[in-house]
């Protein structure tokens, strides 16, 4: 009796601990709305922001879970966007073709999502420098495409009739939500997903299970790659020109947001495809409230300043956690 | 005379688990205490509460007249009583000496820089003052096998000269030149009027070492016997509660297999480890190899699984297929249980239905692809039942089982995918002898029924009683060959040994 009331105070306790990024969510949101008040503007405006910003960062980190269950990480991933928007642009504005737009973008996502899994994995160039060498190339070709075709106005666009008929809330919510979906799918009920989560725990063990690592890094890349894919089109739904800045920090805000919802960054079993969605919309929350405080009074880039510290300590909380489990036993 | 540790009313709570109801012990001075109990009785805890690798819910502890509340493994190792812990620990990264000193570095400061010569001097002479003497200081751990790594461990605990040694569950990682240097310490320890908690699951093995036994069972303290009382089936029912038959190795003495062979292994060759070996496993039969840590019998189990590529040879299947990795190893029906279990077995923080799903996925797989609750939750039950299994339930992290019960799920992660040929490095580590046994009979049922079973030891008895071809190696080489026979004595097969 006093046992069964043990476990179940614990798995209460479990639970609280798996909504506590909900509810930091939820307080985000209240924060927001306060704050927004508080200084006179308009709320819908800010909404508007948080929602278009916060489903693009969704989408890219629910994407790169993938990469990041298997204790890996890839900051290329805003550059990538970029990139992959401004290939779409080009191939718009000659073909006048949205569907060709389309594919274009998902298919240069997705190659450059193969290009640093492969790198990675079969040259075995460390992660960390491949990672930010696609990063500044990707950005850089980008920014040149950009600026050579972009003349004076230091961007290149598409006209925005073409895809404003997507513009709207419920386009977005589903698109958000079909990903989402295929992701949570592909994670928990296939055989790719729970190999990759297992392989994030104990890469030796899942070699000597029979899991060909280099195989499914490279899965774990082309998920990314969708997320991508899917990230810049809607990126260019919400504004239809694109700038070098466009997308930028989406790369280190995608690791930020991940922890945020609460995943290991170790990966492993515990990762999760929802800490993207909630850590990806409770971080532009942040963000906008930070901007909105802070920059209005002093000085820009201390907004940063405050969510990187925020950042190392819901990793040291986390990973403090995690370190008490490894007893040697 | 006064005990030197006296551990009174300890209790220890994993949420829904109880792992000490309400222990007391004692530990005399110049006694060598051997614990014993089934998987999950709660030796590893109360002795890893004595060594300050976690803290009690309850209870009183007087170390030498004094409250005892160590702060961590480090402070009790520094303050009297050092533990060597059931799996590896050591850290792989570094050299050997850095594990020694690993937490008082300082000492070998000279104006702010490591001198690594002194510290490795002090180090090879912690090693050699256990009778280590193959093992250096400079050495990285990584280059070390298992048996060497644990050698490090005690000498890293001896070194500091703690009043009280405990030993969790770590003969059976060692072959007998490595219990003989931990034996030779056990001795020193009584001699000096110093204390050793020994735990095993060896039952002669712990009559022979240990002057008093303390019998647990669901975490509580049953009986304890002094050396005159030592008798085997006492101290085995009262370990289970009930009288287990008293020997659980195969009863028949006549070696027996099928035509067919299962498995080829052909001129393998791989650096130091393997000098052209050649060996033809057959569908049911149970083929024993056993030699001393370094005889290459190790290599051997992974070569065979494709984990290791030989330099030159080959290891084929009854159909001809060569095995040159792992996965293809288990498309042709081949398991493969580790002997660092911790590390290449298991996912320890993991739960236990990932563990053992995820060898046998293609089981129930829809299309080999559609992993459904409905289909692998029954799969994983039915592991932990037939296997008994002792946790909170499926989901339960590994690394919160005992030793024995990690085994387990190893065992239902091979053997619930139906291998074939399953090669066994060390299969009865740290396993209790209820488990031992159900694990010889499971062997020999799956003899029958055709299997190819491979089992890799350092446990001489285990061998002859179980397989059919016991196979011996030294340095790299096969060396003899012995049938299955009543005559086989421990003497004739050490010669071929050493
Ligand atoms: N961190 C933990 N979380 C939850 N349960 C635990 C934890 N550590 C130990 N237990 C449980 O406590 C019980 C006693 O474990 P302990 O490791 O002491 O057993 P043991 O006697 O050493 O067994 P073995 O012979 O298998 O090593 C087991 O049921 C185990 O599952
Ligand atoms: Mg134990």
């Amino acid at each position: 009796m006093a046992q069964t009331n043990l476990a179940k105070k614990n798995r209460t306790r479990e639970l609280l601990v798996a909504l506590l990024p909900v509810a930091a969510l939820l307080v985000l949101f209240g924060a927001l709305c306060l704050t927004v008040n508080l200084k006179g503007y308009r709320l819908d405006m800010y909404l508007k922001i948080v929602f278009n910003e916060g489903v693009v960062l969704a989408v890219v980190a629910t994407g790169a879970i993938f990469i990041y269950s298997l204790g890996s990480f890839d900051i290329s991933l805003g550059a990538s966007t970029l990139f992959s928007a401004a290939i779409g642009v080009m191939v718009y504005n000659s073909t006048q073709s949205l569907p060709l737009m389309i594919c274009t973008i998902f298919g240069v996502a997705i190659g450059c999502s193969l290009l640093s899994s492969v790198l990675a994995s079969v040259f075995h160039i460390p992660v960390f420098v491949t990672t930010v060498a696609m990063m500044s190339v990707l950005s850089a070709v980008a920014a040149q495409i950009i600026t050579a075709n972009g003349g004076a106005l230091g961007g290149i666009g598409i006209p925005a009739t073409v895809v404003a008929p997507l513009d709207n809330v419920p386009f977005k919510l589903i698109a958000l939500l079909v990903f989402t979906l295929i992701c949570v799918f592909v994670f928990d009920f296939t055989k790719i997903g729970r190999r990759l989560k297992f392989l994030g725990s104990n890469p030796v063990c899942a070699k000597l299970s029979g899991i060909k690592v280099n195989v499914y890094a490279i899965v774990a890349f082309v998920m990314a790659g969708l997320g991508v894919g899917l990230g810049a089109f809607l990126t260019l739904v919400y504004t239809p020109s694109v700038t070098p800045t466009t997308a930028g920090s989406i790369g280190m805000n995608i690791l930020v947001a991940i922890v945020f919802g609460g995943m290991p960054i170790s990966g492993g079993s515990r990762s999760r495809i929802y800490a993207a969605l909630v850590g990806g919309f409770s971080y532009i929350l942040l963000n906008n409230i930070l901007k909105i405080v802070i920059d209005s009074g002093a000085g820009y880039g201390i907004s940063q300043i405050v969510s990187a510290v925020f950042f190392l300590a819901v990793v040291y909380v986390t990973s403090m956690n995690y370190r008490t489990k490894l007893l040697p036993r | 005379m006064e005990p030197i540790l006296t551990m009174k009313h300890i209790r220890k709570t994993f949420s829904s688990t109880v792992a000490l109801g309400d222990v007391s012990l004692e530990l005399w001075p110049g006694e060598v205490r051997g614990l014993i109990g089934e998987n999950g009785s709660g030796k590893s805890t109360i002795s890893s509460i004595a060594a300050g690798m976690q803290k009690p819910d309850s209870g009183e502890m007087i170390f030498q007249g004094q409250p005892w509340a160590p702060k961590s493994m480090i402070d009790a190792l520094h303050r009297g009583i050092g533990m060597i812990v059931q799996e590896s620990g050591t850290i792989s990264g570094v050299t050997v000496a850095e594990n020694i000193f690993l937490a008082e570095l300082d000492q070998f400061k000279r104006f702010g820089v490591i001198d690594r010569r002194a510290m490795n001097r002090k180090a090879d002479e912690a090693l050699a003052g256990i009778g280590v003497k193959d093992v250096q200081g400079s050495t990285p751990l990584a280059a070390l096998d298992f048996q060497a790594r644990k050698l490090v461990e005690i000498a890293k605990v001896v070194m500091k000269q703690p009043q009280i040694l405990v030993v969790d569950e770590t003969t059976t990682a060692l072959s007998q030149t490595g219990r003989d240097i931990l034996y030779d310490v056990i001795k020193r320890f009584r001699s000096e009027g110093r204390a050793v908690l020994f735990i095993s699951h060896d039952l002669e093995e712990i009559m022979d070492v240990c002057d008093t036994l303390t019998v647990l069972r669901d975490g509580a303290r049953i009986r304890d016997f002094k050396k005159e009382e030592f008798e085997p089936d006492a101290i085995r029912t009262s370990m289970i509660g009930r009288e287990l038959q008293g020997d659980y190795y195969r009863s028949d003495f006549t070696p027996s297999r099928l035509e067919e062979i299962a498995l080829k292994a052909r001129h393998l060759q791989s650096g130091g480890a393997l000098k052209d070996v050649s060996i033809d496993f057959h569908k049911g039969e149970i083929v024993g190899i056993g030699g001393l840590s370094h005889c290459g019998m190790h290599s051997l189990g992974k070569v065979l699984f494709g984990a290791e590529k030989p330099e030159s040879g080959s290891v084929t299947t009854a159909d001809g297929t060569k095995i040159t990795n792992e996965t293809v190893a288990m498309k042709h029906g081949i398991g493969y249980v580790a002997k660092d279990r911790d590390v290449e077995s298991l996912a320890l923080n993991t739960s236990i239905r990932d563990n053992i799903a995820i060898a046998g996925m293609e089981r129930y797989a829809l299309g080999n692809f559609l992993v459904t609750n409905a289909k692998e939750k029954p799969y994983v039950d039915r592991q932990i039942e037939s296997l008994s299994i002792k946790c909170a339930g499926r989901d339960q992290l590994v690394s919160q089982l005992s030793g024995g019960n990690k085994q387990k799920v190893v065992f239902g992660k091979w053997i619930g995918r139906g291998s074939e040929i399953l090669i066994l490095d060390c299969p009865t580590r740290g396993v209790d002898i209820g488990v031992k046994k159900a694990m010889y009979e499971l062997m020999t049922s799956l003899k029958k029924e055709g299997k190819a079973i491979i089992m890799i030891s350092e446990e001489l008895p285990e061998l002859m009683g179980m397989a059919d071809r016991l196979i011996i190696m030294k340095d790299g080489v096969v060396m003899k060959e012995f049938p299955r026979s009543e005559s086989l004595s421990d003497a004739e097969i050490i010669k071929y040994m050493i």
